[in-house]
């Protein structure tokens, strides 16, 4: 057959064994730029070796020997700051990327939609719901209790929220992601307007609440760390079993059902994963958007679209990312602090535009 | 591979897609599904693929019924091509071809391993796809987007290809790449194919067998000469078609009369005198134009022969090679008498057919107008040593009325565009 010559002479080879190497070489790298990125950033801040240095200049030293040999030269009380504020709060901001970067990965693959994020299914409009109700009723106030109970309420009318979404989108058992997307818009408008109401009554808790509505890494706890890790290290771990399952779901359900992937129960898993891990990260945090949008675009663009290499990477991305814009928050305004929310729509904004702007549109459909 | 369907009913609510469809497929065969849009071939191989629902036990594949098989196990025995690809996301060819291997992985967590690269190699090779490995999916032309999903298909390992109309959208040469391809790894691999396929050409050119289904019932199944025949194509599609064989590849190939609109039937006949194709182009403008029309004498095998036959027209026939006998001169002479004119195409005349002459020469002593089309280079084709060429003036000379070409004729018959 003319038609089938080996096509051996002037292929530019894909080689599998350098792609694994390419793979693990940056997967390897994100870890290492995740761990520098986590220990420089507990330096940051107020008191810290890097920052203002008020009302007392600590040294890398003093710094290195808290986190290393559990005390460094200064007063005790900076060692709570280390122990239960500062770290603690990088953790938390690492797990919270992770999860909406995750989230995001597994809802534009399951939405076939770029302009999906972890939010599209009702989870944000749901915790305000129930962060709302929590302040405005007092609950959240009541001592000992209290600062558990407002994420408590936030993370169970996230996931009311998605159920409900979930139910009305679902028709006959079977998830139509169209009109999953379109009930997901239909109930946000509600609750979103729900919210607006009891904002609009609530005097003077409104500061209050619009601060966690804009997402912030400040109520911090040990406690958050410990429930956002678990959900993230199960949620991101299924996320990456189902990767192959994904790549097949990207060309069409179809496809992917003919390819012995079964794109019913897939859809579902990822709901209920992404749902989960999204609902955790927001409730102890607020709503901090963009991350779960623009991470997976941004690794997307450099390492392509396979989920075996791009869930890992956008995890550790997203984790990366954080990081460094709630470093930002903490210092830009210092000793006061900016939302982190509102960083990472103004830095990833025009970052992503510029990718975008760099790369083409070629790969990356808008 | 045997695939067994029997008793195949579908239904999308009331309205039922599959009705009692039952055919088998061999190991190794090349079979065509065809049929008008919406007469069932895609909820077929969607039957097939499990993708929808259909009765128990209707279709066995190896024995075993398809629901007792798992998606994966469903995935080893049949690849899927599907009519085009396309995705928003940024994956290279050989990520598209990997995901061929899916079916094949050991458990959820496996990554893709050596061996699978490998096959996807060798899958890309085998298609030509693997200078292009590394570009991406979205970048490349429709045709080798089609050959990539079908190293996939390759990659898969299948028993069988189940093709859904997989080259609609590619030009001529893409077609034939695809096809030549699938036609290969059936050959050469054994791979059965089930290919949906709308163009009949292609099917007739392709397919050892092919199934022709007609609002969800199976009209037809056979080889392509038997199926594809004009009877056959105007009772499914409703058009009327010429069936040939094509001398050199041997398949026949069908081309549609033109669907110009055809003038109402005002039933005046018309009789040609014809032969060596000169007569066709005649007949249909005839036809089209509303005349009844026959023919003769016209040999057996004569391509004018074939003509009327494919026109239905009615023909004083001789047997092939024979000069014209008394039978069919006078069956032809009575064909003349029925008809209101005769038209003489500018046919070759040798010794066997110059009888054909002397007869218009008869009808017009008896007054039938007749009317004698001159070739196109002015000149008859006279094997008969210019016995035809004074035949013909002789006839002109006496009252039949030269024409040039086919609009002339029909305007000169009086019954153009405005017959009654």
């Amino acid at each position: 057959m003319a038609l089938l010559t080996d096509g051996s002479a002037e292929s530019p080879e894909v080689d599998f064994r350098r792609l694994m190497r390419k793979r693990f070489i940056s997967l390897s790298l994100l870890v290492v730029v995740l761990a520098v990125s986590a220990f420089v950033s507990i330096m940051i801040g107020t008191l810290g070796p890097i920052g203002p240095g008020k009302p007392e200049y600590i040294s890398f030293g003093d710094a290195f020997g808290a986190i290393f040999q559990g005390h460094g030269h200064w007063p005790d009380y900076y060692d709570d700051v280390f122990w239960d504020v500062r770290i603690p709060r990088v953790v938390l901001g690492a797990l919270v990327g992770a999860a909406l970067a995750c989230a995001g990965t597994a809802m534009q693959a399951v939405f076939r939609n770029p302009m999906a994020d972890p939010y599209i299914v009702g989870v944000s409009s749901g915790a305000s719901l129930g962060a709302v109700i929590a302040g405005l009723t007092g609950l959240a106030g009541i001592a000992f209790l209290g600062w558990l109970i407002l994420p408590a309420f936030a993370f169970v009318t996230a996931l009311l929220t998605v159920f409900a979404v979930y139910f009305l989108g679902a028709v006959g058992g079977k998830v139509n992601v169209n009109t999953l997307l379109l009930s997901g818009i239909a109930v946000a408008a509600f609750i979103g307007a729900v919210v607006s109401t009891m904002i609009y009554f609530s005097g003077q808790d409104y500061h209050r609440i619009i601060f966690w509505m804009l997402g912030s890494l400040s109520m911090v706890s040990w406690t958050a760390v410990i429930v956002v890790f678990f959900a993230v290290l199960v949620g991101a771990i299924v996320v990456y079993v189902f990767s192959r399952d994904l790549n097949a779901l990207l060309l069409g359900e179809e496809v992917a059902h003919n390819l012995g992937v079964d794109p019913e129960s897939l859809k579902t898993t990822m709901l209920i994963v992404a749902a989960v891990m999204t609902s955790a990260a927001v409730a102890f945090t607020g709503v901090i958007g963009f991350v779960g949008l623009i991470i997976p675009h941004m690794v997307r663009l450099v390492v392509g679209a396979d989920h075996r290499t791009l869930v890992p990477a956008a995890t550790l991305s997203g984790a990366i990312f954080l990081i460094w814009t709630d470093a930002l928050s903490r210092t830009v305004i210092a000793p006061s602090e900016l939302p982190v929310g509102i960083i990472t729509a103004l830095c990833g904004g025009p970052f992503f535009l510029y990718l975008l702007r760099r790369y083409g549109m070629a790969g990356e459909s808008s | 591979m045997s695939l067994k369907v029997r008793g195949l009913k579908f239904s999308f609510g009331e309205k039922e897609v599959l009705k009692d469809v039952s055919f088998e497929v061999g190991d190794g065969e090349f079979i065509g599904l065809m049929g008008p849009n919406g007469s069932g071939k895609t909820t077929l191989l969607r039957c097939i693929m499990k993708y929808i629902q259909a009765p128990e036990n209707a279709i066995m594949v190896d024995g075993s019924s398809v629901e007792s098989l798992s998606q994966a196990e469903l995935a080893r025995t049949f690849a899927v091509v599907p009519q085009s690809s396309s995705t928003d996301f940024t994956f290279s060819a050989y990520d598209i071809v990997m995901m061929g291997r899916i079916p094949h992985r050991r458990s959820r967590m496996a990554g893709p391993t050596s061996e699978d690269a490998e096959v996807v190699k060798g899958a890309m090779q085998r298609t030509n796809t693997w200078r292009f490995a590394s570009r991406s999916f979205s970048s490349l032309s429709g045709g080798e987007r089609q050959r990539v999903v079908v190293a996939r298909a390759v990659a898969q390992r299948p028993k069988t290809f189940l093709l859904d109309e997989p080259t609609v959208y590619l030009d001529i040469n893409g077609q034939l790449e695809v096809m030549e391809m699938v036609k290969s790894l059936n050959k050469e691999e054994g791979i059965t194919v089930i290919a949906v396929l709308h163009d009949m050409n292609l099917a007739a050119r392709y397919c050892d067998r092919i199934a022709l289904l007609d609002n969800g019932r199976l009209e037809a199944i056979g080889p392509p000469a038997d199926v594809l025949t004009a009877d056959t194509l105007r009772d499914v599609y409703d058009v009327d078609v010429i069936v040939r064989k094509d001398p050199y590849s041997g398949s026949i190939y069908v081309v549609p009369h033109s669907t110009a609109s055809i003038s109402r039937k005002h039933g005046t006949r018309v009789h040609v005198i014809c032969g060596g194709g000169t007569g066709g182009p005649v007949m249909k403008a005839l036809l089209d134009k509303g005349f009844l029309v026959s023919a003769g004498v016209l040999n057996v095998l004569d391509s004018d022969f074939e003509n009327a036959r494919d026109l239905h027209v009615p023909v004083a026939a001789e047997t092939p090679f024979a000069p014209v006998g008394a039978a069919s001169y006078e069956e032809n002479l009575g064909m003349m008498a029925e008809s209101l004119a005769v038209v003489l195409s500018p046919f070759p005349v040798g010794p066997g057919n110059i009888k054909n002459l002397e007869a218009a020469s008869d009808a017009l002593k008896k007054g039938k107008r007749i009317f004698v089309m001159r070739p196109p280079s002015g000149q008859v084709i006279d094997f008969v040593g210019g016995a035809a060429d004074s035949l013909i003036n002789e006839l002109i000379a006496s009252g039949a009325v030269p024409v040039d070409g086919i609009d002339q004729l029909i305007s000169k018959l009086g019954y153009g565009g405005h017959a009654a």
